[in-house]
């Protein structure tokens, strides 16, 4: 697969030791790869407020070519986000987001978030969990 | 094979005397992955012979276990909800007179899909100094209604199998753990274990469960029935409890041999299986669980689980459709 996206800033190789990634829904493992981080700079088309995951379309641009990728986003659950301050609203179609999360195994152009950072505001949405814990 | 932590460890010793002749001391402080400080978090030293002394970290997340008697340790932190992963640094050597310096960066559990958990200890934090004496009904028992932020046992011992469950399991973990039963909005894990929330509503005859994943409900008769006879084998099967003082002990069987037992093992089993869970609410803010899992037909022994449920009276369990949207399937590897 192309590991050279539109947008993609950044992509630092993680040593992981696991061999039983697990999350609340599914295996994490089977569908991203932990090895292959990627950082997405887009704007949001599309917002999937659903169980058991939310879904965010972003749609990236290329610098060299100009081509514009529509990529999926994997987040939580609508549940999880809500408890840490998300609303459905919160991203509007046409909001600028950089998106950190890894790339999916079986599906080009999809990945999951491990923190969404809005354009305009610089605000992290869903902040680490012990933000705000002070 | 156990998710190993990979954690930024620093080690030294600075000379403080300490007061006590032959004990020493550790301290450090715990960050998140992302280097917040993780406030809350609880950490361990276990001795040679086993035994623990713990201590929570403070909200910039630095921690001192004092008074030590000399010796190695393992320092121990131990999973938070689904969000952080297990931490463990054997071969800690504490000298008398001495503090060891021990930072501790917790790495994610979960690889972190954005919401999946990360509010666990935003929440747990919220709540772990709510205090009070434990409420009771009207007739006298402890009143176990609420909302509970589960979590996992700090110390799992691991489930010895018998071989052909072994060879199970194995085959789940080279699969990435693909199956489970959850991705395929099927039922959640009837030992009640995940470090989710579940919401309890006590009544004299019954004990009811809701959570947020399928089926959703587990209704325990605690009216003196026994269980039915030839019960058709189901998910979360039959639940019937009795009172043993202030200690309700409810008894699961008539299950079936589909689900996968205990979050981050994934165990499998038979219909055989046997689930004895013994709730206690010392205060008002906890929930002691001890759960026993026999299954003569899996298991050496029974498999045992201790775990806190800490009171969020606050907090609310939301709607939760699993088909609506779900793309595991079509976005899996494993086909």
């Amino acid at each position: 697969m192309k590991e050279v996206f539109a947008g993609a800033v950044l992509a630092i190789a993680m040593t992981v030791a696991a061999a039983a990634p697990i999350a609340a829904h599914h295996s994490f493992a089977a569908e991203f790869d932990i090895t292959r981080p990627v950082t997405l700079v887009g704007s949001v088309t599309k917002i999937e407020w659903t169980n058991p995951h939310a879904y965010l379309f972003i749609d990236v641009k290329d610098p060299q070519t100009g081509a514009v990728t529509n990529w999926e986003i994997e987040m939580g659950s609508p549940n999880g986000l809500t408890r840490l301050g998300w609303t459905r609203t919160m991203l509007k179609p046409g909001d600028g987001v950089t998106v950190e999360g890894s790339m999916g195994r079986n599906k080009p152009n999809l990945a999951n978030a491990r923190s969404v950072v809005m354009t305009a505001t610089g605000k992290k949405l869903g902040a680490a969990s012990s933000e705000g814990a002070q | 094979m156990k998710w190993a932590a990979t954690a930024l460890v620093v080690l030294f010793s600075s000379a403080l005397l300490l007061a006590q002749a032959g004990r020493g001391a550790i301290a450090g402080r715990i960050t998140t992955d992302q280097g917040d400080p993780a406030a809350g978090v609880t950490v361990q030293a276990k001795d040679a012979a086993g035994k623990f002394t713990s201590v929570v970290a403070s909200g910039n997340g630095e921690f001192r276990l004092a008074n030590l008697p000399a010796g190695t340790y393992e320092i121990v932190v131990p999973q938070m909800g689904l969000r952080t992963a297990r931490y463990a640094q054997p071969n800690v050597v504490i000298e008398a007179g001495r503090t060891v310096t021990l930072n501790i960066r917790l790495m994610p559990n979960n690889f972190g899909i954005l919401g999946d958990d990360e509010a666990f200890l935003q929440i747990y934090n919220k709540y772990k100094d709510l205090k009070g004496a434990t409420p009771r009904t009207s007739d006298g028992h402890p009143d176990f209604s609420g909302m509970w932020l589960a979590n996992v046992d700090p110390n799992p011992t691991p489930a010895q199998m018998l071989p052909w469950a072994q060879q199970e399991w194995e085959r789940r973990r080279d699969r990435a753990f693909e199956g489970m039963p959850t991705s395929r909005c099927l039922a959640t894990d009837p030992t009640l274990t995940l470090p989710v929330f579940y919401k309890i509503v006590q009544t004299r005859t019954l004990l009811i469960h809701l959570f947020e994943q399928d089926p959703h409900y587990r209704q325990a008769f605690i009216d003196g029935r026994e269980h039915p006879k030839d019960l058709d084998p189901t998910w979360l099967g039959h639940t019937i409890g009795r009172w043993e003082k202030d200690t309700l002990v409810l008894d699961t069987v008539g299950l079936n041999d589909k689900s996968w037992l205990l979050q981050a093992t994934w165990l499998p089993h038979t219909e055989m299986l046997h689930i004895v869970e013994r709730y206690r609410r010392p205060d008002l803010a906890h929930l002691n669980i001890d759960v026993t899992i026999e299954d003569p037909a899996s298991f050496v022994t029974p498999v045992e689980r201790h775990v806190t449920w800490l009171s969020t009276p606050g907090e609310e369990l939301f709607e939760t459709i699993c088909p609506e949207n779900n793309k595991f399937l079509q976005n899996s590897a494993f086909k």
